[in-house]
């Protein structure tokens, strides 16, 4: 028996076709931070004691995106963190077999979105109910990265999951089928079947969102190819759904210019990245002043050494603005560039502006601070933090549903 | 400390000198600054030079330098200070000189911008100036980061774009009759308004051109300078000013720190006030930073700067001719020569032979900024001995 206490989800604002794209500084890592941290500010106490990542994106095989997902929740880096490749039914699997204060992440980049689920002692309770592997690797990636696509949509539905339906499907239809496009779960679901906006990990999450929103009780599906995993679910109390799920924009346009990367140093992004990832300035043990970044000699009272982190607001004012429009090897443009305040403090920062069309941020406007990846350097993803201009109409609110 | 005279100027001309290396451009400058010295000089007179170059250009620039221009027998010291680096070369020089270690020095500057591809010069230069982890990887392009003050700036000041434009047009304006400038063509307040953005608000014609090109100058002691000219310029102030190298450290970014520092310093040493100058060449990498230098070199009230362009008080003609030579919007930037070239400029000015010669100009002063704007290097020159 597994519970799961709240949930978050996170859509990019980017759109195309009605589908989700991420934005270009954002991938599985950041978009799973969104996902989490949405649940994580409606988590009494927190108490989270392990993290697992499920998704078919990982930005890093080697190398590790472990760091960058608890720094970026803001959770202690000595937690466990599983990274778990997988789609819809994997999803399920891993809250399924997720102990008590596991934080549970599903993201995908085609459809772009995450989903994050809190698993804990006490709450709305699944139990598994079927699961089957079968091998049908319609469409398939090795470590090459490169994607082959067998392109036989009725062969995948016969017999990919309606194969796995006859000989592992429950008898009750269910709620939803994670996984497969809304097209398909018509007719195969026991109502009217909520719409999905994303087809991997994230989609069991988007699922199980709508059945507890729903309050309703009943059988959930997860597919993926030849394998399925079902669940039965009781119904889920209001307030255990916390979406940040901004409206589709169409993505602007970007220019690619080919051009040299930009080199990496590693040592500078190893001594810089507990405080860029995690948000966290250093205070003075002098004289209080804080520093951004960190460094060894106070800049107020000039005492050298006795820093102590300091956790910064994610609230930002733009002090100035810029939006590079000229080519710029190796970078897509256009881009805007702020100087923004931090709220209530003596803090200014640097940064790229994320969610937004290049060039509509101005001087004045408020925002949030959240995670993106910044740059990808020597295939190194470099991540820090970005300003989120708030919508127009909507100045101190998140854009929280 | 004794007086320090100038008493040779010469430069290449600034342009994309594909042809042309850093050992080719060094010695042709060198050679014009001999030519210049009324008396002549014997290069063997040389017993010390201080080489500006911001980058490296073919191995290390000291021993460039010493290599190309016969300078072998003499120390060579090389100075990189960011785009102040030229008033620094000639700055060390001056204390060389005056503290009496020698009595002629030499004072080159020079760099190769259009060296490597168009594409990796972008990121070769920019690492010079940007922090590795904080800022390189946000995309902090050369323009953007003089942009984030001027945004800051036109959103405090009343100045507008089409003050900036109006800085773009004198300049080049002032180019036209300087045979060592790189754009030599007038251009209209519109067509800088509507050229292409390069990182808002600048345009392209709000920008300085990639440049190569070197400048020298030969110092020499008080007790020396009559051997070499009758007709000398002297050095009355220099002056060097830092400030916080991040931008996010910066309080008030309408402004230029390291130019206030570097003025005082320079004005402190030279016993003049701005009052006292009558041309002046200063930074313009893009418009906006020449209005704004306007007011750290107290030549404009704080946000006056609009005020002096709309009169044309610093354009030739003006009551205070502001880059004569075309500016680097004009007659071009490469960073390690610009400061020297400006000071080539003021050389001719304060000896009555410029190109744009503003009439009975007595002092002039040089001003760079730089790192991107943690580093200020000012130079006041008077025909006067002082």
């Amino acid at each position: 028996m597994t519970c799961i206490k709240l949930i978050g989800t996170y859509l990019p604002p980017w759109q195309e076709g009605g589908r989700r794209l991420p934005g270009g500084d954002e991938d599985a890592v950041t978009m799973a931070v969104e996902a989490g941290r949405v649940l994580l500010e409606r988590a009494p106490g927190g108490g989270i004691e392990r993290v697992v990542l499920v998704t078919r994106d990982l930005p890093l095989l080697e190398g590790g995106n472990g760091a960058t997902l608890l720094a970026g929740l803001g959770l202690p880096s000595d937690l466990e963190v599983v990274e778990r490749l997988g789609g819809a039914p994997a999803m399920l699997d891993a809250v399924l077999s997720a102990r008590p204060r596991t934080l549970v992440l599903g993201a995908d980049l085609d459809p772009a979105g995450a989903g994050a689920v809190l698993v804990s002692a006490d709450g709305t309770r699944l139990r598994p109910v079927s699961r089957i592997a079968r091998s049908l690797p319609v469409t398939a990636r090795s470590r090459d990265g490169v994607m082959h696509d067998y392109d036989d949509p009725r062969l995948l539905r016969e017999r990919g999951l309606k194969a796995s339906l006859r000989q592992a499907g429950p008898e009750d239809k269910p709620f939803a089928v994670a996984g497969i496009p809304h097209g398909q779960m018509r007719g195969m679901c026991a109502g009217d079947p909520p719409r999905l906006p994303t087809l991997g990990a994230s989609a069991t999450v988007f699922a199980l969102a709508a059945m507890a929103e729903r309050e309703e009780a009943g059988v959930l599906l997860a597919s993926e190819q030849g394998t399925l995993t079902a669940v039965a679910i009781e119904s889920a109390p209001a307030g255990t759904v916390h979406r940040l799920e901004p409206a589709g924009r169409p993505l602007p346009a970007a220019r690619h210019t080919p051009g040299p990367e930009i080199p990496i140093s590693l040592a500078a992004y190893d001594r810089a990245f507990e405080p860029k990832v995690r948000w966290e300035a250093a205070r003075c043990g002098g004289c209080g002043a804080l520093a951004y970044p960190p460094r060894r000699r106070c800049r107020e009272c000039g005492s050298e050494g006795a820093w102590s982190p300091f956790p910064l607001p994610r609230r930002a004012e733009v002090y100035t603005a810029v939006t590079v429009r000229v080519p710029v090897p190796g970078l897509a443009t256009p881009y805007s560039l702020a100087m923004v305040q931090l709220d209530g403090l003596d803090v200014r920062v640097l940064v790229r502006t994320t969610a937004a069309e290049a060039g509509t941020v101005a001087i004045g406007d408020t925002g949030r601070m959240t995670l993106r990846r910044v740059a990808v350097r020597s295939g190194v993803p470099d991540y820090g933090y970005a300003f989120w201009p708030d919508e127009p109409g909507e100045p101190d609110e998140e854009e929280v549903r | 400390m004794r007086r320090v005279a100038i008493a040779g100027a010469g430069m290449t001309s600034f342009a994309e000198h594909f042809g042309l290396g850093i050992k080719d451009l060094l010695p042709m400058a060198v050679g014009e600054c001999e030519r210049s010295v009324d008396k002549g000089l014997d290069r063997a007179d040389i017993q010390a030079a201080w080489f500006g170059e911001l980058t490296t250009t073919d191995g290390f620039p000291a021993g460039v330098l010493a290599d190309s221009c016969g300078l072998v027998d003499v120390p060579v010291t090389r100075v990189e200070n960011a785009c102040a680096t030229g008033n620094d070369a000639l700055r060390n020089a001056v204390f060389g000189v005056a503290s009496g270690y020698v009595d002629v020095a030499l004072v080159v500057g020079g760099d190769k911008v259009r060296e490597s591809s168009a594409r990796s010069t972008f990121w070769e230069w920019a690492a010079m100036t940007r922090d590795m982890a904080w800022d390189y990887p946000l995309g902090l392009v050369a323009p953007a980061n003089f942009a984030l003050h001027v945004a800051r700036y036109l959103h405090e000041s009343p100045a507008t774009r089409e003050h900036m434009a109006m800085v773009a047009v004198k300049n080049h304006r002032h180019a036209l009759n300087n045979p060592k400038a790189q754009l030599r063509f007038e251009i209209t307040v519109e067509q800088v308004l509507n050229a292409p953005m390069v990182v808002d608000p600048f345009g392209l014609y709000d920008c300085t051109p990639q440049s190569d090109g070197a400048a020298a100058l030969l110092v020499v002691a008080e007790d020396v300078v009559d051997r070499y000219t009758d007709r000398p310029v002297w050095v009355r102030g220099v002056g060097l000013g830092l400030d916080r190298v991040m931008h996010q450290h910066k309080v008030d970014m309408t402004t230029f720190p390291a130019t206030r520092r570097a003025a005082g310093r320079a004005f402190a040493m030279a016993g003049l006030t701005p009052a006292d100058v009558d041309v002046a060449e200063v930074h313009d990498c893009f418009t906006g930073v020449e209005l704004i230098s306007y007011e750290d070199l107290g030549f404009a009230d704080r946000f006056g700067a609009h005020k002096l362009v709309e009169a044309e008080a610093t354009s030739v003609g003006g009551s205070l001719p502001v880059n004569p030579s075309g500016g680097l919007k004009a007659k071009g930037h490469p960073p390690g020569a610009t400061g020297v070239a400006q000071c080539v400029e003021l050389f001719e000015q304060l000896r009555g032979e410029a190109a744009n010669q503003v009439d009975g100009a007595r002092v002039g002063l040089a001003h760079n900024i730089g790192g991107p704007t943690a580093v200020s290097a000012v130079t006041i020159l008077g025909a006067e001995r002082g």
